[in-house]
């Protein structure tokens, strides 16, 4: 008999910053058995990946955005998300160095979560829970499982 | 918060209150660290990680503008 592993769920992270692309990586492998992070390095090609993907494909689970990208940034990248049918209810968090009432407040006029980039070990350790809690209950559940 | 107080703060205080509430300006590399600049009311905050928003080295805060000019190139 043939065992067959559920499919992985799917994390995008969109990041101009390699260190930070890295670093939540890295801290999301704790889930890798769960997860598979696709990176882009804007929005321009965040959207891409989600315009590419057909209606047999799944969704991502959860999508992380920078604030600041360079081409399009992850509050436009926000915007035009929440504008296509399928992926105006996912999952989105700005994850961004910003702590600005402003972009907090913008991240919840278009449902999104809004997390602090970490200054210190301690508190990148709690990251990838912080961003995985964005995900559904069951999802969430399903990540976390060994 | 005043820069003479922030600067008597240990440093797990000084961390969060810049997570909190300081202003991303830039980030620069040298061969020893990767420095981040957060602007936190009217004074600048440098933090001097040896290994990247893991490991911090140093926190040198400092009134001088002329701090910018060394993140103008970076982003």
């Amino acid at each position: 008999m043939t065992k067959t592993n559920p499919p992985k769920h799917i994390v995008l992270y969109a990041d101009d910053d390699p260190d930070d692309l890295l670093l939540v990586q890295e801290a999301f492998l704790q889930y890798s058995a769960n997860v598979e992070m696709i990176t882009a390095e804007n929005g321009i090609e965040a959207l891409a990946y989600l315009r590419s993907l057909d209606a047999f494909d799944p969704a991502p689970c959860l999508i992380i955005l920078d604030i600041n990208m360079p081409r399009l940034d992850g509050k436009e990248t926000l915007k035009t998300i929440r504008n296509m049918d399928r992926f105006k209810d996912i999952p989105v968090v700005l994850f961004t160095t910003s702590s600005s009432y402003a972009d907090r407040f913008f991240a919840e006029k278009y449902k999104a979560g809004f997390i602090t980039k970490p200054i210190e070990a301690r508190q990148m350790a709690l990251i990838a829970d912080q961003l995985v809690d964005h995900c559904s209950d069951q999802i969430r559940m399903n990540i976390k499982r060994n | 918060m005043k820069y003479e107080d922030y600067n008597l703060l240990p440093e797990d205080k000084k961390t969060a209150v810049l997570w909190k509430g300081g202003i991303y300006i830039g980030k620069r590399k040298t061969e020893e660290h990767t420095i981040v600049l957060y602007q936190l009311d009217a004074f600048y905050v440098e933090v001097f990680y040896t290994l990247y928003r893991k490991h911090i080295d140093r926190i040198e805060c400092s009134e001088n503008t002329s701090l910018l000019d060394l993140y103008a190139e970076e982003k």
